[in-house]
């Protein structure tokens, strides 16, 4: 078991050599968003115009404490949303790119001159888009989270406001962090088959992976309408490509909440993004695991293709 | 003597073509055998058939292991170098020891530094700044930290120049063979490896032309440089392949008494190379 375990932490590390995508991605979305962050309060500095009305809200003495958590809370969340958008390239690429790169260099031969299963290697770079893609963006957000408040409590100090009082003290930091998390890894869970079946493309495709990806999955649900005049295939493969519509929450009620129009209700009460999450909700979902099933064959699929077809 | 390889009746074959064509041989301990065949010649499928990366029909044994539903198992013993350019180009020489290491049991990371000290690849580059030279000194290094039963180099020099080739050699029967170790080798360049080997293959068209020990070879491979009558007198015997040097004819006899053919002409022992074109140009006449 320790063998197994040593195996796929050194072979989840060489993901990341290898794809330095992985951590560069969210590294440059740190430095983006913490970049507009500083030209943010230059600006306002500067001009004196608030272009960001979180902080302006922030700053207010009057406003309550709830509400300044609310808008904190509002504030990391926007920035994290960055992330999750380039999490989602970062999944498609990798996952197309993991087991072709190897056989366009060759050095599949050497991969598989060392005493290591194809089933082993496969497994391995499920693993990596499931935890190791979702734990290096997490890294990302908690960087650019703590950068940009200390940016914002350097421009309250220059304000004549106490920082400790009005961020630290306020901001629900843990909260938000732990419900980030939480939709990283479950994100990855949520579009399992269609990473599955990238894994399978990228195992099987001889060339243009990317092409032979996207045309089944652009034809088929045409073909089903064509035949049977019903969307299924279509409407399964559009849930799952992104988290719109993952059963963990439901993000229309939840943009609802923070419409200008309820604004104040949500902010009245003591917000928590995690108390939005229902991770219960999320695990006992018929359509999560039947996802992680359709994942589960297209990776075999694909440990099949590495392990019998000799194309070297 | 034990065998670490036997192949009884193997064969392969895709769509028409039998690239492997009823093979029987044994490969045993403390051997360097020379694996040769033209192109196409079906070399590198018996090699993939026993490195278990491709099936094959027949009964095919490495170190008593089935080598294709027995390949994790089989590559903990097994070290091989397909060509040079196999190792990915992305990875620093640092991480490629960090990443053996930690997946190969009888991987020694003392000794694979030890190799590499001597050659000039520096630790933190990427194989890809290396030269292809320094590319299979590197590999070279890995392959021999490894306690493994049998190496098999796939046209391990192929592309390299001389230097390096002579480099490699020299290394790897000074650093590496012991007598307990066996070697399987392919290659084009024959001449560089004939003093090194001690059992020889040929193959041609999926199918086993010669396979000796290179002592035995004078005992039964005999090339004679004749000409005028001798030449017509010494073609009765059957040679099978015949070929112009100088204006002389130089024949080459399987399995002939060499005092009867020494009456038309000088007899030698052919070189490998040699001997090579004519097993395999005769077995094409």
């Amino acid at each position: 078991m320790s063998g197994v375990i040593n195996h796929q932490q050194a072979l989840i590390k060489r993901e990341v050599w290898e794809h330095r995508s992985i951590w560069i991605t969210p590294a440059a979305v740190a430095f983006v968003v913490t970049f507009i962050a500083i030209a943010a309060v230059v600006m306002v500095a500067a001009f004196g115009e608030a272009i960001n009305p979180e902080i302006e809200r922030i700053a207010d003495a009057t406003l309550p404490d709830a509400m300044r958590r609310a808008a904190l809370a509002v504030f990391l969340l926007g920035n994290t949303t960055v992330f999750m958008f380039a999490m989602w390239f970062l999944l498609i690429f990798y996952c197309l790119d993991a087991l072709y790169a190897e056989r366009k260099d060759r050095s599949i031969l050497f991969w598989r001159s060392l005493p290591i299963t194809d089933a082993e290697t496969a497994i391995s770079k499920l693993l990596t888009a499931v935890l190791a893609i979702p734990l290096a963006t997490m890294a990302g957000v908690i960087i650019s989270h703590l950068l940009n408040l200390v940016i914002m409590s350097i421009w309250l100090s220059t304000e004549g406001v106490n920082p400790i009082r009005f961020i630290w003290a306020a901001v629900p930091l843990f909260d938000t962090w732990t419900a980030v998390l939480i939709f990283l890894v479950a994100m990855p869970i949520w579009m399992a088959p269609l990473l599955g079946w990238l894994l399978f493309i990228s195992a099987w495709a001889k060339r243009g992976p990317l092409l032979r990806a996207v045309l089944p999955i652009a034809i088929l649900p045409f073909l089903e309408y064509i035949i049977f005049k019903t969307w299924h295939l279509g409407k399964a493969i559009v849930a799952r490509l992104g988290p719109e519509q993952m059963p963990i929450f439901d993000i229309f009620e939840f943009a609802e909440r923070f419409d200008e129009d309820n604004l104040h209700d949500v902010l009245a009460e003591n917000v928590s993004l995690l108390s939005m999450l229902d991770i219960g909700k999320f695990l006992t979902s018929f359509e999560v695991w039947a996802g992680v099933i359709v994942c589960g064959l297209f990776v075999t699929a694909a440990i099949y293709v590495r392990r019998y077809r000799d194309d070297t | 003597m034990t065998s670490l390889v036997t192949a009884s009746n193997v064969s392969k074959h895709f769509k028409d073509v039998r690239a492997v064509d009823d093979v029987s041989f044994e490969i045993e301990k403390g051997k360097i055998m020379g694996l040769f065949g033209p192109n196409g010649a079906g070399k590198t499928t018996l090699l993939k058939a026993m490195l278990g990366l491709t099936d094959c029909e027949g009964q095919l044994s490495v170190l008593g292991l089935d080598p294709f539903k027995q390949r994790k198992e089989l590559m903990r013993n097994i070290c091989f170098i397909a060509d040079v350019a196999v190792l990915p180009g992305w990875i620093k020489v640092t991480q490629l020891l960090d990443f053996v290491e930690a997946t190969h049991p009888n991987f020694s990371r003392s000794s694979a530094e030890e190799f590499l000290s001597r050659t000039k690849v520096r630790k933190d580059a990427k194989v890809r700044e290396l030269s292809k030279g320094m590319v299979t000194q590197l590999h070279l290094s890995i392959i021999m930290a490894i306690d493994a039963k049998l190496l098999v180099l796939d046209e391990p020099t192929l592309g390299l120049d001389i230097i390096f080739r002579k480099e490699f050699y020299s290394n790897l029967l000074s650093d590496y063979f012991d007598g307990e170790r066996t070697i399987l080798i392919t290659t084009h360049q024959v001449e560089e490896i004939e003093n090194l080997m001690t059992d020889i293959m040929f193959i041609n068209d999926g199918r086993i032309l010669l396979d000796s020990s290179m002592d035995a070879l004078p005992e039964t491979y005999v090339e004679l440089m004749t000409s005028g009558e001798d030449a017509n007198k010494a073609r009765q015997l059957g040679p099978v392949y015949e070929r112009d040097v100088f204006g002389k004819k130089v024949m080459t006899f399987v399995g002939k008494n060499k005092e009867q053919l020494a009456e038309f002409g000088e007899c030698h022992t052919p070189s490998v190379a040699d001997l090579f074109v004519a097993m395999v140009k005769g077995a094409a006449a």
